[in-house]
């Protein structure tokens, strides 16, 4: 007997056991406990990993998750809420799927009392930038839904703007119309002018129609500042009638400018609400660029769909240009320059081109740097630039972008230090364990294969050879442990011995683990005995074991 | 007869100088996918570069023509390295590249409106001022030298897109840019090429439109316009077509300007594009159809 060779004695020996193996040659025995030890032991530098909810959950209670405000007569809730588990506490909780209209109420709420929290010193001119926001932000929506909605790359958004308000002033300046007919005026030459613009739209795709407007809007420049009937010798064309009172005090009339544009900007909204989160937007969505083909094998017609957008909001960029006309008293040539398009290009792609919040957020940005801090001069179109180069280069989809950007990259890094990392604690990786919720789960694998590799090392001869002798029955340590663990296992998969003709044709199975489901034939060699059958499944599952 | 033959002549004059800027625009489209509305910057800085190059270095007009085309090199290489670079392996490039490109010409004006200020300078005649009489018609040297020097210039770069290994690459980027790529052409290495190229011909557009018209930061804004327009009609992509474009919309400026009217040229204008863009959507050349879409 070798010097790591044990001998195990049968302890039921002396009463005489049926088939032998009195005494067999073991391994030594082994602690269990040492793979514990290696696993838990510190080897690799330890980094923090899960994720901290910065979120705010209020309580909850089971009886109340259905009691919700609606917005009357909707059904529709006011926020959307979800009931969940703490997954410590298991508490619940109610968390807000959506928080946007909440930072909507409170952006709004701002701009609507504005007037009265201002610093008074430069009260007139901060709410004269509020107007010129309001209507530029309003542009900028109708904007979005032609460029983001309808995916039409459209640069002639300002031109239909400022073709519908030249036609009204002169409308009103020639038959004196009033001023509440400015913008209904408009509407229908916005209609008109985008039926024209929106022509080459259904040929020509991208960017060929975006350079096409680009030249139409400055057809529309030299149009309109060559001709005498636009005043082409004051620089823009005045005298409109408007809604604004002379007779009443300076304040009052910059109240009533500001909180006219302010009303037009919750129309845009409106309509953007209303035409990119119905059904319009929902078939545009279906269709995105490159995606085309797909939409319309199933069904959905979205050219029509884009040219409808794009008509409605042609509508609304002459209602404003009516607006415009009305609120300024006329319309000056700039409206057209190449140079409002870069800021207008500015305002969404700072924002974030496609999104409400982007078009409104980028407008603010840009109007508080162009008309309010007037005193950085031409510095300050320098800062739009670089601010417009900085979003181009960094960011994908302006600073409405920058949180999905932000969890992507997040998990990309967390996924290449995963690939990285070569030790592993169990069957899961850490990261992937934070995100599993019954941990049990976790600690069972963890078990597993610390167990299978305590295993490993007791598979030997000894016990094969043990094993062949006496199938069941009474067996050393060694080989009890390996056969309690065969036994212990899921019951997909799991060997059988199935008896053909009894004690002359076994086979072995393997169970399917799914109820009804018949086990499958794993082999066709057959065993004359059933303990050799028994020892077959053995092997197979050491087998299984050692290769795992 | 005659009074169409000069004003055919002048279409051809402008034609020239606008061609160089839509064979640019075409060129960089088609082999970086980028359209470049910046050129319009391109344009003043090589203006600018010639203006200096006249004050301070040399007058000689042939000079100051050289060192308005290599301004217009370091303009493009400028756009090249700020815009192309970083971003042409970007997710959404063509639109962010197109909106970066927006960004530098905004910068860039700003910069040149604060060093030069805003009024207008003039460079030299480099042509001259002798005449020439053809059939009855006086024909001035700076149109021939306008003429003559875009060409030269045109069939340099062709030959040379044609005949050298850097032609040869840009032209495999044109045809297939994954492809090029996998086959080891350099697509920043190709960038800065066509870049400095292209930015040669805005430069030598630049110092021939500012001899007769004037050179001011924004002056650049018309002809990028109008290059794009010719390009846009000659099919993006296709030297041949932004060539043929050039010679038709200058017989358009000529035929407008003598029967109807100078002020209703861009509309005739752009009805004719429009016309040749809902027959062929793209451009009178169209060769390129889809191969810078994927």
């Amino acid at each position: 007997m070798s010097k790591n060779k044990k001998t195990w004695k049968n302890p039921l020996a002396n009463w005489g056991v049926k088939g032998g193996n009195y005494e067999v040659s073991t391994p030594p025995y082994k602690d269990p406990h040492e793979v514990w030890k290696k696993t838990i032991s510190y080897k690799v530098p330890i980094t923090k990993i899960g994720r901290f909810h910065y979120e705010y959950k209020s309580s909850n209670h089971g009886n109340k998750i259905w009691n919700r405000l609606r917005w009357w007569p909707t059904r529709r809730t006011i926020l959307s809420t979800k009931g969940v588990y703490n997954r410590k506490s298991l508490k619940a909780e109610k968390i807000r799927r959506d928080k946007r209209p909440i930072f909507w109420f409170l952006g709004l709420l701002f701009l609507a009392i504005a007037p009265f929290i201002l610093p008074e010193g430069n009260k007139t001119s901060l709410l004269t930038a509020g107007g010129i926001f309001g209507i530029y932000a309003s542009i900028n929506l109708c904007w979005t839904l032609i460029i983001g909605t309808a995916g039409i790359f459209s640069l002639a958004t300002y031109a239909i703007v400022g073709i519908s308000g030249f036609f009204t002033c002169w409308l009103s300046i020639n038959l004196g119309l009033a001023w509440w007919t400015l913008p209904f005026i408009g509407m229908f030459i916005g209609l008109i002018f985008g039926i024209v613009i929106a022509l080459p739209a259904l040929r020509l795709d991208g960017f060929y129609y975006g350079l096409l407007t680009l030249g139409l809007n400055e057809l529309c420049r030299v149009f309109i500042t060559t001709s005498k009937a636009f005043g082409s010798a004051s620089g823009g064309l005045f005298g409109a009638d408007t809604f604004i009172n002379q007779d009443w005090t300076p304040l009052t009339q910059t109240y009533a400018s500001y909180y006219s544009a302010f009303f037009l900007l919750i129309a845009a909204l409106f309509l953007f609400r209303f035409i990119d989160g119905k059904r319009l937007g929902r078939i545009l969505k279906m269709a995105q660029e490159k995606k085309e083909s797909f939409a319309e094998a199933s069904g959905v017609d979205y050219k029509r769909a884009r040219v409808t957008v794009f008509l409605i909001s042609s509508i609304a960029l002459g209602f404003i240009g009516g607006f415009y006309a009305a609120y300024y008293r006329g319309v000056a040539f700039n409206l057209f320059d190449f140079h409002t398009v870069i800021m207008g290009l500015a305002m969404i792609t700072i924002g974030g081109i496609g999104r409400a919040e982007g078009a409104v957020v980028g407008t603010l940005i840009i109007v508080i740097l162009d008309r309010v801090l007037v005193e950085l001069g031409p510095m300050r179109y320098i800062i739009i630039g670089t601010l417009m180069m900085f979003t181009i280069l960094f960011l994908r989809n302006g600073l409405f972008g920058i949180r999905k950007q932000f969890k992507e990259w997040r998990d990309k890094k967390k996924n290449e230090a995963r690939s990285t990392r070569v030790e592993r604690g169990g069957e899961m990786l850490p990261e992937q364990s934070t995100e599993v919720d019954d941990k049990g789960e976790v600690y069972r694998k963890r078990f597993d294969k610390m167990q299978r590799e305590f295993l490993k090392t007791l598979i030997c001869e000894d016990i094969i050879n043990e094993h062949k002798n006496k199938p069941l029955g009474q067996h050393s340590e060694a080989l009890e442990r390996v056969l309690y663990y065969f036994r212990r296992a899921g019951m997909n998969d799991k060997y059988v011995v199935k008896c053909e003709e009894p004690f002359q044709k076994y086979k072995i199975m393997a169970l399917s683990g799914v109820r009804g489901r018949s086990p499958r034939l794993v082999e066709d060699k057959i065993y004359e005995t059933v303990n050799a059958a028994y020892h077959g499944l053995f092997l197979r599952r050491v087998q299984d074991l050692m290769e795992a | 007869m005659n009074d169409i033959f000069f004003l055919f002549l002048n279409g051809l004059t402008v034609a020239c100088i606008y061609g160089l800027v839509a064979v640019a625009v075409s060129i960089t489209w088609s082999a970086l996918g980028l359209l470049n509305l910046s050129y319009g910057f391109i344009f003043s800085f090589a203006g600018y570069g010639a203006w200096l190059a006249e004050r301070h270095l040399w007058g000689e007009p042939i000079f100051v023509l050289f060192m308005g085309i290599a301004a217009g090199i370091l303009g493009g290489v400028i756009v090249c390295l700020l815009i192309f670079i970083p971003v042409h392996d970007k997710p959404n490039f063509t639109l962010r590249g197109m909106i970066g490109t927006i960004a530098v010409s905004l910068i860039g004006g700003q910069v040149l409106l604060q060093f030069f200020g805003p009024k207008a300078k003039l460079l030299p005649e480099f042509f001259g001022y002798s005449k020439i009489k053809i059939l009855d018609v006086v024909i001035t040297a700076d149109k021939i030298g306008i003429i003559f020097s875009s060409i030269i210039m045109l069939t340099l770069v062709v030959k040379w897109m044609k005949s050298s290994r850097r032609g040869l690459e840009i032209r495999a980027m044109m045809m297939n840019p994954h492809a090029a790529a996998i086959v080891g052409i350099g697509v920043r290495k190709t960038g800065l090429y066509v870049m400095a190229v292209t930015g040669a011909m805005t430069g030598l557009s630049a110092v021939l439109l500012s001899q007769t018209y004037y050179l001011s930061p924004f002056s650049g804004l018309t002809p990028m316009i109008k290059g794009v327009s010719i390009a846009l009609m000659g099919g993006l992509g296709s030297v041949r077509g932004a060539v043929i474009a050039a010679i038709i919309l200058g017989f358009n400026e000529a035929l407008t300007t003598k029967f109807i009217g100078g002020r209703y040229v861009l509309m005739t204008q752009f009805l004719l594009i429009i016309i040749v863009l809902l027959i062929k959507p793209r451009g009178i050349a169209g060769i390129l159809d889809k191969a810078r879409e994927g």
